[in-house]
């Protein structure tokens, strides 16, 4: 890894330096060994914070929102998750692929820093090569199907009704609405969430599980044919709510119910609830 | 702030036997934003009516709910009544008493209950209606008719006739279309050139109609009333307006290559009219084939044309127009059965052919001269088989549906072949023979009575043996085998969407059904129109039908023309989608699922929050097209876009209000 | 809830028709004078792609027993394609509420046309009669 190290500044300094990019967002030493938290780098004299290690946990895309309309370009070290992460950035309009440079990494899965295990989001990771990129440093990683992410799904599937209320009642019940994993999904990138439109009013502020359901239900179904499954949600969030078991489950459904799909592969594709195919499976009859 | 009042009807003992009337106009006066509530015996009555337009001035209302029938009866009436009691008509809503609480249930308690919970619904919503206002756009007095084979000739010909002006495009150098190829039209058996052939002199001369033959529609945009069209005309390289039609080119001309219009059974030269008759009556230069334009060669048309019209120089052209309307009639092709059905020879037996090359054959001026020839050596044949279903009923390996003329078609064809060959055998397989119109059963008896033989069954191989095509198949009615030693075979191919008509309804903007052919906007109901409002359906590019069904579809697309026409402005339906751009982030899936495409992504220019200058795109709905069905706004997550007079706050307050 | 109110408990179901079709078709019923139970409110809508899965989450919240969402059959659309879009987002709202415990039996999602009052009256009726079997909706509710 440290080899990746080494050519990521080196990428760094050579952008700046010319000029091609304004600044680049990559990953450095937090306080602590097994933190790698996002980086800035605004000058070519600051490369040498540019870290990368098994503890780059953090998405990087969704940092391209905080300069949506850049006087020149962004730099990003990106991931397979980042990657897929800016195409849908690209796709829901929030960014021009043009203002961006990506220097892409083929990432072989980082570790959880509470145990140094794989992390969760990575275990069940289908495309650990960016799939867009300007650069591309490392080699690229043996890309597998991992049809096992749906294995905590099809366990869920087969409790009784009450059962997987109560399962789901005392998940809910943990949720502080701190908005974590919506701040740090690529699909949540509207200007205005649903949850901040008190005037319409689709969802109380009060901090209860049934509000917090309605809140995480209702987020799940507006992202269900967008999740590009990079997994921070479930990461970010404080509480341990384990949020890809719901949005997986709707994945598992969409792959099911319309054919063969996985979000943001492009920036083309139309996703499946905005597309309807005349031969749609018929249960309303 | 609303005032609402409130008004349930009794509608005599409709609803008032069913539910306590008094007590719901009572119960009302407690829901929030309620000023005024009574019963009354009629409120669609001229009193009633009055009553309400005396209360608002009393009350000073501003929202007002009427319980009594189905909306769908007299919505259109109570909103009359607040314009004329001054207020804007859209702060209305009506709850459905009747229909769906008084007629439909017995026990006076219950169906009280719940009239209550639907007068509150109705309060709830009405407190978040909103003043719309219909707005209005032009309408351009001309229509475009795409494609002048009968239908589009007819529509062309009856909206001319009703005072407006058109312009007919047609991409072949001749209109007419099929027609004109055809040698009889069932059931009465007159000449299809005869009868065509005068419509496509009228169009020609016709005042109102503009030509614009062996052009094309490139590029549409605009909105019904405001069509902005790209039509290009292809290089002719002969000048229209100098040529007088003489014809003396074609007979010198030294290459000749097969004639299109005689399904390559025939050969033209390559400065050509497609046939004798053709309108415009002026030939053009097949650029591929002619030796002039390829090397540089020949040039002997030029020579010898007496007014200097040939023109090796000319080069396409492009005109833009504006139209109100657009009529599609670009009508259909043949299905390519050669690529698909082995079993008939992969179209590698000469004397195998479709029911075109048949109508060629037996037309006095087609390349046979009216004789019906085989065209691998000439001969005349004794035996003809016919079989019918091909490419059409074959969800297994072509089209699943019908198409519709071939049963006639092939009945004429039976008919017409036994009436010209003394001691000649027709032999006829067939699924299903289906005669539906007017003198169409009998015309199919008389064939039968002819000598034509009708075996129900499907042929599973033809093949050559000698000079003979042995055509296997079953008689199914006798349970048997049967084969015949045939001379020719002729096949009633399925008719599919003409070649390009895709494309076409992509850039016009509306979508073909699952088989191509042009989707109208209800299958039973709305038959000529597509959902694109604006643009209507003449003809077989709607599907398979025969001459009489395309007249009478290009009569009505016209009547819908001339409707829209006669009109200088278009009201449109306020009830339409509209975007909040402080909220729209400009994903534009709201655009991708609008079936009307009346949503575009537009950039506005802004401060962002550091005060700088930028520009962004947003959803932004046209109000002409837009139909307010709502679809849109479910793809819109934070809800942006929204739609007026079924909001998301109104929808949401409705539902609360049930369990308030 | 005590027993009193449990023997006097009616369902409260919410029913989002479309204009052109279910709800015309719920008018046809009471043309003809058919009777179904009362419980049913229905709440008009132009086409049935204007039903939102949030407003199912919310009558739900609210305290809906159970919800029905009735649209024109598949090709009828007066919108031409609006139910296409229904289809495929109550085919995955129903999965996710099961998902979440819901009885599957509380939301149904209907094809019912103009001239199927018949089919209007048999469908709400049989949702009326499930859902008095299953009893009140205490989910999603915050209650206990």
């Amino acid at each position: 890894m440290s080899d990746t190290t080494v050519k990521m500044r080196d990428i760094a300094k050579d952008l700046l330096d010319k000029g091609t990019v304004d600044y680049i967002i990559g990953w450095e030493k937090g306080r602590f060994s097994n933190q790698s938290p996002p980086a800035f780098i605004t000058s070519a004299a600051h490369v040498g914070r540019l870290i990368w290690d098994e503890y780059c946990l953090a998405g990087t895309a969704k940092y391209l929102l905080d300069d949506k309309f850049p006087t020149g370009k962004i730099g990003i070290f990106a991931r397979g998750c980042d990657a897929r992460a800016i195409n849908r950035l690209i796709q829901d309009g929030q960014i021009n692929r043009e203002n961006i440079y990506i220097v892409g990494i083929c990432c072989s899965g980082m570790k959880d820093p509470a145990t140094g295990n794989t992390a969760e989001k990575c275990q069940y990771c289908t495309h650990p090569n960016p799939i867009v990129n300007d650069i591309l440093l490392g080699d690229p990683v043996p890309e597998t199907n991992k049809p096992e992410r749906f294995k905590a799904i099809e366990e869920l599937e087969r409790l009784s009704p009450d059962e997987k209320y109560e399962y789901w009642s005392k998940q809910f019940e943990k949720c502080i609405r701190c908005y974590a994993c919506r701040n740090v999904c690529p699909a949540c990138n509207c200007r205005e969430c649903f949850v901040d439109q008190y005037r319409v009013g689709w969802q109380g502020k009060q901090n209860n599980e049934d509000e917090n359901r309605l809140f995480g239900l209702t987020r799940v179904y507006h992202i269900a044919d967008r999740c590009i499954e990079c997994g921070e949600c479930a990461r970010a969030c404080p509480m341990g709510l384990p949020l890809m078991e719901l949005n997986r489950k709707l994945i598992k459904d969409i792959n099911k119910l319309f054919g063969p799909y996985e979000a943001s592969m492009d920036t083309e594709t139309t996703p499946p609830l905005a597309k309807y195919n005349l031969e749609d499976i018929e249960e309303f009859m | 702030m609303k005032r609402i009042g409130v008004f349930i009807c009794h509608c005599g003992s409709n609803i008032a036997a069913t539910v306590d009337c008094a007590k719901v106009a009572e119960a009302a006066k407690a829901f929030p934003g309620v000023f005024f509530s009574s019963d009354y015996k009629y409120m669609c009555s001229e009193p009633g009516q009055e009553f309400i337009k005396d209360s608002i001035k009393k009350y000073d209302l501003n929202a007002i709910v009427v319980a009594s029938c189905t909306p769908r009866m007299h919505e259109h009436t109570f909103r009359k009544t607040l314009a004329n009691g001054g207020l804007n008509p859209y702060m209305f809503e009506m709850t459905n008493l009747r229909e769906q609480c008084s007629w439909v249930h017995s026990d006076i308690e219950k169906a009280t209950d719940k009239a209550i919970d639907l007068v509150r619904m109705s309060v709830a919503k009405v407190a978040k209606n909103e003043e719309l206002f219909s707005t209005t756009i032009p309408v351009h007095k001309k229509a475009l008719v795409i494609g002048a084979g009968i239908a589009g000739m007819q529509a062309a010909l009856d909206i001319a006739d009703a005072g407006h002006k058109v312009v007919l495009v047609d991409r072949e150098p001749t209109i007419g279309g099929k027609m004109p190829m055809l040698d009889k039209t069932f059931p009465t058996m007159d000449c299809s050139a005869c009868i065509s052939t005068p419509k496509m002199v009228e169009v020609a001369q016709h005042p109102n109609i503009e030509l614009m033959a062996y052009s094309e529609v490139i590029e549409v945009n605009g909105f019904i009333g405001n069509f902005d069209v790209k039509i290009k005309t292809k290089a002719k390289y002969v000048d229209h307006v100098k040529c007088t039609g003489c014809g003396l080119c074609e007979t010198k001309c030294p290459k000749k290559v097969p004639n299109e219009y005689d399904l390559g059974m025939g050969l033209r030269s390559c400065i050509y009219k497609p046939f004798p008759q053709a309108v415009p009556n002026k030939p053009v230069i097949d650029a591929q084939n002619c030796l002039k334009l390829t090397s540089g060669k020949c040039g002997v048309c030029a020579r010898v044309c007496p007014t200097g019209a040939v023109r090796y120089d000319d080069t396409e052209s492009f005109i833009t127009d504006t139209f109100g309307a657009i009529v599609m009639a670009t009508g259909y092709d043949l299905y390519k059965w050669e690529d698909v059905y082995g079993e008939y020879g992969y179209g590698k037996y000469p004397d195998v052919v479709t029911g075109l090359h048949f109508e060629r054959m037996v037309n006095a001026s087609g390349p046979t001269g009216g004789k019906i020839k085989r065209p691998s050596d000439g001969t005349t044949p004794k035996t003809v088989v016919f079989i019918k279903c091909v490419g059409s009923r074959d969800s297994a390996k072509a089209k699943s549906y019908c198409s519709r003329a071939c049963c006639m078609y092939t009945a004429k064809h039976a008919h017409q072949f036994v009436d010209k060959t003394p001691e000649g055998n027709a032999y006829v397989f067939y699924m299903d023979v289906r005669t539906p119109g007017k003198a169409y059963d009998e015309f199919y008896e008389s064939t039968l009575r002819d000598g034509a033989v009708y075996l129900r069954g499907r042929v599973s191989k033809i093949y050559q043996d000698g000079g003979k095509l042995i055509v296997k198949g079953e008689d199914s009615l006798i349970g048997k085998q049967v084969e015949v030693a045939a001379d020719m075979v002729v096949l009633a191919t399925a008719m599919v969407p003409s070649a390009g008509s895709r494309e076409l309804a992509q850039a016009v903007g509306f979508l073909p059904d699952l088989n191509g052919w042009y989707q109208e906007a209800h299958p039973k109901l709305r038959p000529v129109e597509t959902p694109t409002a604006g643009v209507f359906l003449a003809g077989t590019c709607q599907g398979p039908k025969d001459i009489p069904d395309s007249v009478a579809q290009a009569g009505a697309a016209a009547v819908k023309v001339c409707g829209l026409l006669s009109k200088s402005e278009l009201e449109t339906n306020p009830m339409t989608a509209r975007t909040n751009t402080t909220v729209c982030s400009g994903c534009g899936i709201c655009v991708s699922v609008c079936p009307y495409k009346a949503i575009q992504l537009q950039s506005i220019t802004e401060r962002d929050h550091h005060g700088h200058r930028i520009t962004r795109n947003v959803a932004s709905v046209n109000n002409g097209l837009c139909q307010g069905c709502g679809a849109c706004t479910v793809t819109c997550r934070p809800g942006a876009i929204d739609l007026q007079g079924f909001k998301n706050d109104q929808i949401l307050e409705e539902v609360d209000s049930l369990w308030t | 809830m005590d027993v009193i109110e449990e023997q006097k408990w009616e369902p409260k179901i919410l029913a989002f028709c479309c204009n052109w079709c279910s709800y015309s078709g719920a008018d046809l019923a009471g043309l003809n004078r058919m009777k179904y139970p009362e419980n049913i409110r229905i709440l008009r809508v132009p086409c049935s792609a204007r039903v939102n899965p949030q407003y199912i989450l919310r009558a739900f919240q609210k305290g809906a027993d159970g919800v029905l969402v009735a649209g024109c059959h598949p090709g009828d659309c007066h919108y031409s394609t609006g139910n296409y879009y229904t289809r495929r987002r109550f085919l995955i709202m129903k999965r996710l509420l099961e998902y979440s415990g819901i009885d599957p039996r509380r939301f149904q999602a209907r094809w019912v046309s103009g001239a199927e009052a018949e089919k209007f009256r048999t469908t709400v009726t049989k949702l009326c009669e499930d859902i008095k079997a299953i009893g009140p909706n205490r989910k999603l509710r915050g209650l206990k």
